[in-house]
């Protein structure tokens, strides 16, 4: 009996990771299905501000191969929708679809945003980590550069789906491409091999019970989204909770990593680097601020990377302190800072304008439901277990199926892109050698 | 025809937007001669902002296209891509670079900016006016790849793209495969056996039928381009026959030459025909080392391995020339550490090792077999010191960056000498602990749990024999203590430098070393196995210092792209190259001797230039060394660049 072999690709997550896979998969010739859970592919990348050791910012580095997934002819982004059950075996997987309900016609809908501009009711952004500088509407698109470019309805906050009172964007979009009364439905395909590029999150500062849950106690993606040029202070550096200029910003790294008794034993790779260029890129918006930055060790190890930290300390004037930080708490207009010195020994206190927490990555939560479905091995804290640390990094313990990116541990971007294009290489290799086979069957076949 | 041009100004958010009235221009821009549409939006490269640029070259009828943004590196291909889909030839689509050029330098100074956006603008307008639609060259492709190196990176390489089906050859110019992996003794984290390790990758090279292993070989001369270069390669024919030799060592014993062990990091001595680690961990054969054997070195007539030979299995022949097309070629030709002599504020003392040295000591096929022995008097050393960043992170007397992989196989060596020596100390000075991988934090934590490793931050000053003992001064930044130890044996955990002779090899190849003589990625972030020269990719250390599992998973990146160009039946090349006009030519060859890429040649009988274009890369260094203006690129002719001028200085013009 012979099998039907499928030399199509799923993708699961539309980050850089997914991204740079689908990419090298579909230049090379085989059809890919890239699933993507919110609205817009691009991950997290495209919320920051401006990435290291480069200062490229994000917008123009990640929104071209953005744009060439959602023309690649051989791409197939499916956004804002999740994998139900997956079941086969490689070369040969059937995998269920869920389609979210958008309430918005995709085909109709052209993105012009007119519905989103006279929507009356203001959700806090997700985009913008829940920023109160920037909502969204109850019908959105995540961001300017979305691809594909189109708008979903927020069904828990949108006034006619929740209380049938409103009804504006039916009323203003220029195609009737509104349909209140969309369900989620479902899709089969038929693939073989998956990729799983599912991502990362922070772990929450709520967990942090010694720092204070204030509001200008922020973590790194919200400061990010503060320094962005396009973000929603429109890359004025201001504090939440009074709008003002912080002249004085500490930024604490380790928060949550590297702490085996009460939060997590890692070491979450990226933050060494990020706090530095936040403090870099604070101290050029505002010159005459100050950036202190409290550290366990410093772990600039790419390439380029420990000219980018001498050059924060030595242009930028960053203060690094070595030692943690004992206590955060609020005195009037400041936050006060309380940490070791460990290189003097002496006690340290700084009264700051804003703290920023260098939260630990963990992996994305929204990401365990692909890793039960897959049954996919973890370590301890979800990042998926590869097949082999040193020879086999982006095999997992099942044929056909790879991991690309930080649901396999942190990551920085180069890493990141390195090993999705070696995910990607995996499955070019499988398909081409299932084409190889197939052309020897016919020749025999043919005699 | 008259031209009908469209402008498209760009507010990048606000990266010109910021420092470029972008409103001002588009406005302005309107009523140049010859433009017919203008208009502005902040992120032009976006679905929307494309859209846009779409419905107007249907609607305008646009002959032409000026995309006023960033870098053309960044959209060129985005904007000609565009125009290519809406009929229009993309070859008549140019960046006007007005973020680059223009508003970043101009920070602060709108007026300034705005005038120069405006001014470079209108140069490049000249620019398409003149523009001719071209078609893309059409190259033949080669698909068989070429592999400098046979560490773990070349060797990963090779199994994804002999596993996708196409023929790979891999070069090394050791007599064996598996690089400085196989000198280890263990892996971090896994503590596994690096020889088991490198056993496997070597058994799965050896075994795929689509690659082929050429050792003590290296790269004579290349020439052409992707998908057809042409490479000569040396290889060094064995001077002792395997198949003949029965191992006796009677030729080891008639062997006058004696020289320090390159694969025991001169630990030990050998002599030019010894025994060398064989293909495959654990296998041992006799191997005369060419760079060793007098008939080489001294171009003497020496014979004397060969009449000690019984078997008859020792003979000299020529080496071995092959030439072969490649489609592609990996650079993977991996570190080596930075001499510790260098560091003159340490002693050149035998009990001073690199970590190379030490990994020799602990391994079970080192000198020692395994036993941990300080070279100077055999004994077991009791407390040794270990030295992190020795050469790196140190701007003022070595290299700037950081080599990576020192944390963590400082951790691992301190840990397996404690497993060894249990009743020894273990000290490592360091500045920062670097334990940033998969598991790594949790490695060092308890390797110093388990093994009581001590850690001291700080640098070493001074170390200094003093009779038996050798004694490391540091100081101690955290208690602001000096201290002083009584070593045995001191690790020097020296910088991970480029493999000599990349430098060379990388200027032959025609690609980019950094500072130091790492090759040049394309683009760190976004093409960072690529390198500026197209067919040229790069894995593992020959990039960047890396460790083992990152430099296998970027080495299966360089596949994917070396797979994806292969997927292809040939290849597209830009249509913006040199063409010569024959009736000005003189023949005088200027032009080659000014072409970096060897890609114009004169026609000996007709005395006329000639371009090959497939690899011509339009450089324009022969337009500019032409004395009579026969030879051109396409598209950026000498009317073009003098129109541009004559806009860009219009304000100081002499004419009235």
């Amino acid at each position: 009996m012979s099998r039907n072999i499928e030399t199509k690709a799923l993708i699961i997550g539309g980050g850089v990771a997914g991204i740079q896979a689908a990419l090298d998969i579909a230049d090379g010739g085989y059809q890919v299905i890239l699933v993507e859970r919110t609205p817009s592919i691009g991950g997290h990348m495209v919320q920051l501000s401006e990435v290291f050791p480069t200062l490229d910012c994000p917008q123009c580095i990640l929104t071209p191969k953005m744009v060439m997934c959602g023309q690649h002819p051989n791409i197939d982004i499916k956004a804002y929708c999740e994998i139900e059950s997956v079941t086969g075996e490689v070369g040969n997987f059937t995998v269920k679809i869920r389609h979210k309900a958008t309430y918005v016609d995709w085909d109709a809908c052209t993105g012009c945003g007119q519905c989103e501009q006279k929507c009356p009711t203001k959700v806090p952004s997700e985009f913008d980590r829940w920023l109160d500088f920037g909502p969204r509407k109850a019908i959105y698109s995540p961001f300017a550069q979305a691809v594909p470019n189109k708008r979903v309805i927020d069904a828990d906050h949108c006034l006619k789906l929740t209380k049938d009172k409103c009804g504006i964007c039916a009323k203003v979009c220029p195609t009737q491409a509104i349909r209140y009364d969309q369900k989620d439905w479902f899709e089969e395909v038929k693939v073989g091999a998956i990729i799983v590029a599912t991502g990362y999150e922070l772990y929450k500062k709520e967990n942090l019970t010694e720092y204070a849950t204030d509001p200008d106690v922020i973590d790194g993606l919200e400061f990010e989204r503060i320094l962005c040029p396009s973000g929603p202070t429109a890359g004025v550096v201001k504090r939440p909770s009074d709008s003002k200029e912080p002249l004085d910003v500490v930024f604490v790294q380790c928060a949550g990593s590297r702490d085996p008794d009460k939060h997590l034993p890692y070491c979450s790779r990226v933050c060494c680097m990020y706090c530095c260029k936040m403090a870099m890129l604070y101290k050029h918006a505002v010159p005459d601020g100050q950036a202190y930055i409290f550290y366990i060790d410093v772990r600039t190890d790419g390439k380029g990377y420990e000219e980018f930290y001498q050059r924060g300390v030595e242009e930028d004037r960053i203060v690094y302190l070595r030692g943690k930080v004992s206590k955060i708490f609020r005195q009037g207009e400041k936050i006060v800072v309380f940490g070791m010195d460990t290189l003097t020994g002496k006690r340290v206190e700084v009264e700051a304008d804003l703290v920023v927490l260098a939260m630990a990555m963990i992996p994305d939560p929204a990401g365990e439901k692909v890793r039960k479905i897959l049954n996919l091995k973890t370590d301890d804290y979800g990042f998926i277990t590869e097949a082999h640390a040193k020879l086999h990094p982006v095999e997992t313990g099942i044929d056909g199926i790879f991991v690309a990116g930080t649901a396999q541990a942190p990551k920085d971007i180069p890493e990141t892109v390195a090993q999705a294009g070696g995910a990607a290489s995996k499955v070019l290799s499988l398909f081409s050698g299932y084409e190889r086979g197939k052309a020897s069957k016919a020749e025999e076949l043919a005699g | 025809m008259k031209p009908r041009i469209g402008v498209f100004v760009c507010h990048c958010g606000l990266n010109i937007a910021a420092s470029v009235d972008v409103s001002e221009v588009t406005k302005a821009i309107r009523d140049y001669p010859g433009v017919v549409y203008a208009q502005d939006y902040i992120y032009m490269c976006s679905d929307p902002g494309q859209a846009l640029v779409r419905k107007a070259i249907r609607e305008k009828n646009l002959t032409g296209l000026v995309m006023s943004n960033c870098s053309p590196s960044l959209h060129e291909r985005t904007f000609r891509n565009l125009a290519a889909s809406e009929g229009l030839n993309p070859y008549l689509v140019e960046v006007a670079n007005i973020r680059e050029y223009c508003s970043w330098p101009h920070q602060g100074d709108k007026e300034t900016a705005t005038k120069k956006a405006l001014t470079i603008i209108k140069a490049t307008i000249e620019r398409v006016k003149r523009n001719q639609a071209l078609i893309p060259l059409v190259v033949p492709l080669q698909k068989r790849v070429l592999i400098l190196g046979g560490g773990v990176a070349g060797m990963q390489t090779a199994l994804d793209i002999a596993e996708g089906g196409y023929p790979v050859t891999i070069l090394e110019k050791e007599a064996y495969l598996g690089g400085h992996v196989r000198q280890l003794d263990r892996t971090f984290v896994t503590m596994d056996s690096a020889q088991d390790l490198a056993g496997e990758m070597i058994d799965r090279t050896l075994n795929q039928p689509n690659i082929e292993v050429l050792t003590t070989a290296e790269i004579g001369g290349i020439s052409g381009y992707v998908g057809n270069f042409e490479v000569q390669i040396r290889q060094q024919v064995s001077w002792v026959d395997p198949e003949r030799c029965n191992g006796c060592e009677a030729c080891i014993a008639a062997c006058p030459v004696e020289v320090p062990s390159t694969f025991d990091r001169g630990l030990v001595t050998k002599k030019a025909i010894d025994w060398t680690p064989g293909e495959r961990p654990g296998e041992k054969r006799i191997f005369l080392d060419h760079q060793a054997c007098v008939r080489v070195t001294r171009q003497e007539s020496c014979t004397a391995c060969q009449e000690a030979c019984e078997k008859g299995a020792i003979s000299y022949p020529e080496d071995r020339l092959i030439e072969q097309t490649y489609g592609a070629i990996v650079v993977a030709t991996g570190h080596d550490l930075y001499q510790k002599s260098a560091l003159t504020e340490y002693a050149t003392d035998p009990d001073v090792l690199d970590a190379l040295q030490f990994e020799r000591l602990l391994s079970e096929n080192g000198p020692t077999g395994g036993k941990v022995l300080r070279p100077s008097d055999g004994k077991e050393p009791k407390e040794v010191v270990f030295v992190q960043c020795a050469g790196s992170r140190d701007p003022d007397k070595h290299f700037p960056y950081c080599s990576k992989v020192c944390c963590m196989y400082t951790c691992k060596e301190a840990r397996r000498y404690k497993e060894k020596v249990p009743d020894g100390q273990a000290y490592i000075f360091f500045i920062d602990v670097r334990a940033t991988g998969k598991g790594y934090e949790e490695f060092v934590k308890e390797s110093v749990q388990k093994e009581r490793l001590l850690y001291l931050k700080g640098k070493v000053s001074k170390i200094a024999r003093q009779g038996d003992k050798l004694l490391v001064l540091g100081g101690d930044t955290i208690t602001g203590y000096q201290v002083e130890i009584e070593a045995d044996l001191v690790v020097l955990a020296m910088a991970t430098v480029p493999s000599p002779g990349a430098k060379d090899l990388a200027r032959l190849l025609n690609v980019n070393t950094d500072a130091y003589g790492f090759i040049q990625e394309a683009h760190p972030k976004l093409a960072p196995v690529e390198t500026l020269t197209a067919g040229i990719y790069l894995a593992g250390t020959s990039q960047a210092p890396k460790d083992i599992p990152h430099a296998i998973y970027q080495a299966s990146g360089a596949a994917s792209k070396i797979l994806s160009l292969f997927s292809r039946k040939e290849l597209i090349h830009e249509p913006l190259v040199a063409h010569v006009d024959t009736e000005i030519c003189a023949g005088c060859g200027y032009c080659h001797d000014n072409c970096a890429y060897q890609a114009v040649e004169v026609n000996p009988i007709k005395k006329k230039a000639v371009v090959n274009e497939a690899l011509c890369e339009g450089c324009g260094a022969c337009a500019t060394a032409c004395p009579s203006g026969a030879i051109q690129v396409r598209n950026l002719d000498s009317k073009q660049v003098f129109d541009m001028i004559s806009v860009v200085t219009q304000e100081y013009s002499l004419r009235p």
